[in-house]
């Protein structure tokens, strides 16, 4: 048997395993990110099965009108609020709000990145300059005052929200999926491609993208935590969603800021519900930039 | 060294003045003009008009840039709307009320941050290694305006340790010569009053300086157990040197300079935290102005302080790359 032959025979012995699937059973025994994926299950489930889920209509008045509302315990699970609407229930229909907040908010700013990031790193040249000056233009303004400037400008809905949140998350896509590109574009296998004569359009969809998004991939899962806490943010300042009625959590917290000597629950319900997803949103991020990227792994 | 910085210096002119047509662009966007903002939504036609007039609304856009893009460079960023007061005298009182209050964050991040990193990379997926993941974990998780309210009830309500709100205790007269309370109190000789407004920081500090320092450790911990693995440091401990040595001169000033990068990042996302903390706690700085400025259409408000605001980032990151050069001479500027 030849050297190569030998090579050959010991290569095809390895059982041939992908970057995904490497990840994902390194995810897999990532005690954290497994934490993160029970916590961001509750979430989900809080949200899908929200209406199922809950006792009561979320703007349902079941107990009197108080100043002084009752707590948890007694008939009702996480008390009442100040209008008499039960908080369980309040707290599960804002699951709905806050994860669709964080998925949606993300992908806008997701697209708009990619798109930027994919034409300034792939064409390069003034076009790259230009987009990424502007890029840095808009990284120069504080998120939260972007976003509330936004938020001013374009009305108070639910989608202008998720707009102006998600535009203030562009210029971070946009500069990592353009840095990650510039490193796969001069790669061997971009070189082969490009010389058996795969059009442009393709080698970039097809093989350069795909190459690049596992940091991107992170970012996003990072990034819903920040879009979550983000609009909680807006709603605390008065600027979130107009409807008064919607159980926007920031909300809930802004609406009982100064009741928390007389009802703790009002605000820290809705708080620790922020902080919940997040967290689960933060362990799934950093679990998964372990299993993407072996280097960093401890 | 200083042809780079003077280099980077032109650089922030274009973004600056980017920055001031898109603010320019976007107050003029906002729905409702000033003058309605200040005659209310009632106002006649002929008042709305003769205000528009008086302001310069009625120019067209390009001159209006021009107009306001002059006064900028001869240092009058014109007058609030509403207070009729100079945008750049307000700017004064407010600036170092949010500085004094971002330092002490800064510091509070720092101080705390790097030890704290540093010790759990030693300790390596040891106990207090994953103490130190889990509370910056939670530091990262926690929003800021919920921190703050919980510490405002914790330590201010419940136990009355800490005053609730402002910089200063209402009743105290203290001249401000700088502005700046800690310095002013300082010159006057009050030790009180030092007290006092450094009373008035804690809380408002800690609770912006939260997310940093879970940042700041988590990074230093990166950073230090990367340094831990290179030769340099294995060449050191085998010839003998001194382990606190070891540690101070290769380990730590090699880790330092993605710790630098990061506080300088952070900085940013620290005026992004002051808007909340500073209403949480009704600290009269930047943040809590313009957020009312965009509340009640404070056009001149608006402009300026985001303005102000940007060019403090850019300043703070311009600082942050000339201190690379400082850190690692490795870096050679051209």
């Amino acid at each position: 048997m030849s050297v190569a032959e030998a090579q050959a025979a010991e290569l095809s012995l390895e059982r041939p395993s992908g970057l995904w699937r490497d990840a994902f059973d390194r995810f897999r025994r990532n005690p954290a990110a497994l934490v993160g994926v029970g916590l961001l299950l509750v979430l989900i489930i809080a949200a899908v099965f929200a209406a199922q889920l809950a006792p009561h209509e979320p703007n349902q008045q079941v107990g009197p009108l108080s100043t002084n509302p009752a707590g948890p315990g007694g008939g009702f699970t996480l008390g009442l609020d100040e209008q008499g609407r039960d908080v369980l229930s309040r707290l599960l229909f804002g699951a709905r709000l806050s994860l669709l907040v964080g998925v949606v908010s993300v992908a806008i700013g997701l697209s708009i990145g990619l798109v930027f990031g994919a034409v300034a790193g792939y064409i390069g040249g003034w076009v790259d300059t230009a987009i990424m000056r502007v890029m840095d233009l808009l990284l120069s303004v504080p998120s939260l005052l972007m976003a509330i400037g936004l938020v001013t400008l374009l009305g108070r809905g639910m989608v202008q929200i998720m707009f102006a949140v998600g535009v203030t998350t562009v210029p971070i896509f946009a500069r990592l999926l353009r840095g990650s590109i510039l490193g796969q574009r001069e790669a061997d296998y971009v070189l082969a491609a490009r010389s058996v004569g795969v059009p442009g359009r393709r080698l970039l969809l097809g093989h350069i993208i795909p190459n690049s998004i596992a940091p991107v991939i992170v970012q996003a899962t990072l990034t819903m935590a920040t879009a979550i806490i983000e609009v909680a943010a807006l709603s605390f300042l008065g600027l979130g969603p107009g409807d008064p009625s919607l159980p926007e959590w920031g909300k809930m917290m802004a609406d009982n800021a100064n009741r928390l000597e007389s009802a703790a629950h009002l605000v820290l319900l809705p708080g620790f519900a922020i902080v919940i997803s997040t967290m689960g949103l933060n362990l799934i991020g950093d679990g998964l930039r372990e299993a993407i990227d072996p280097k960093l792994r401890s | 060294m200083l042809k780079y910085i003077v280099r980077r210096l032109i650089l922030t002119v274009p973004i600056l003045l980017g920055l001031s047509i898109l603010v320019f662009l976007f107050v003029r966007a906002l729905p409702g003009g000033p003058a309605i903002a200040l005659l209310g939504e009632r106002a006649t036609q002929e008042s709305v008009e003769q205000i528009e007039e008086e302001l310069g609304l009625d120019r067209p856009l390009p001159v209006q840039y021009l107009s306001y893009l002059r006064n900028i460079l001869s240092g009058d960023l014109g007058s609030s709307v509403s207070t009729r007061r100079p945008i750049v005298d307000e700017l004064k009182q407010r600036f170092p009320a949010t500085f004094e209050l971002a330092a002490m964050a800064m510091l509070f991040a720092v101080a705390a941050g790097i030890p704290l990193g540093y010790v759990a990379a030693k300790r390596y997926q040891g106990v207090l290694d994953n103490v130190s993941l889990v509370a910056s974990l939670i530091g990262i998780s926690f929003p800021v305006f919920f921190l703050a309210l919980l510490m405002k009830y914790v330590f201010a309500v419940k136990l009355g340790w800490l005053p609730t709100v402002g910089r200063i205790d209402v009743t105290r007269s203290l001249e401000h010569p700088t502005g700046f309370y800690l310095l002013d109190a300082i010159i006057a000789g009050d030790g009180e009053a030092f007290v006092d407004v450094l009373e008035h920081l804690i809380m408002p500090a800690i609770a912006l300086g939260t997310i940093p320092l879970a940042i700041v450790a988590r990074i230093t911990r990166a950073a230090v157990l990367d340094v831990l693995g290179e030769d340099y440091v294995r060449t050191a401990k085998a010839k003998g040197l001194d382990p606190s040595v070891v540690d101070r001169r290769h380990v730590l000033r090699n880790a330092m300079l993605p710790v630098v990068t990061v506080i300088g990042l952070q900085t940013g996302l620290l005026l992004t935290g002051a808007v909340l903390t500073e209403t949480v706690f009704s600290f009269p700085g930047l943040g809590s102005w313009i957020l009312n400025a965009i509340r009640f259409r404070d056009y001149a408000v608006i402009q300026g302080g985001i303005l102000f605001f940007a060019g403090m980032f850019i300043v703070v990151n311009l600082l942050v790359d000339i201190s690379y050069a400082f850190l690692n001479p490795r870096i050679r500027y051209r």
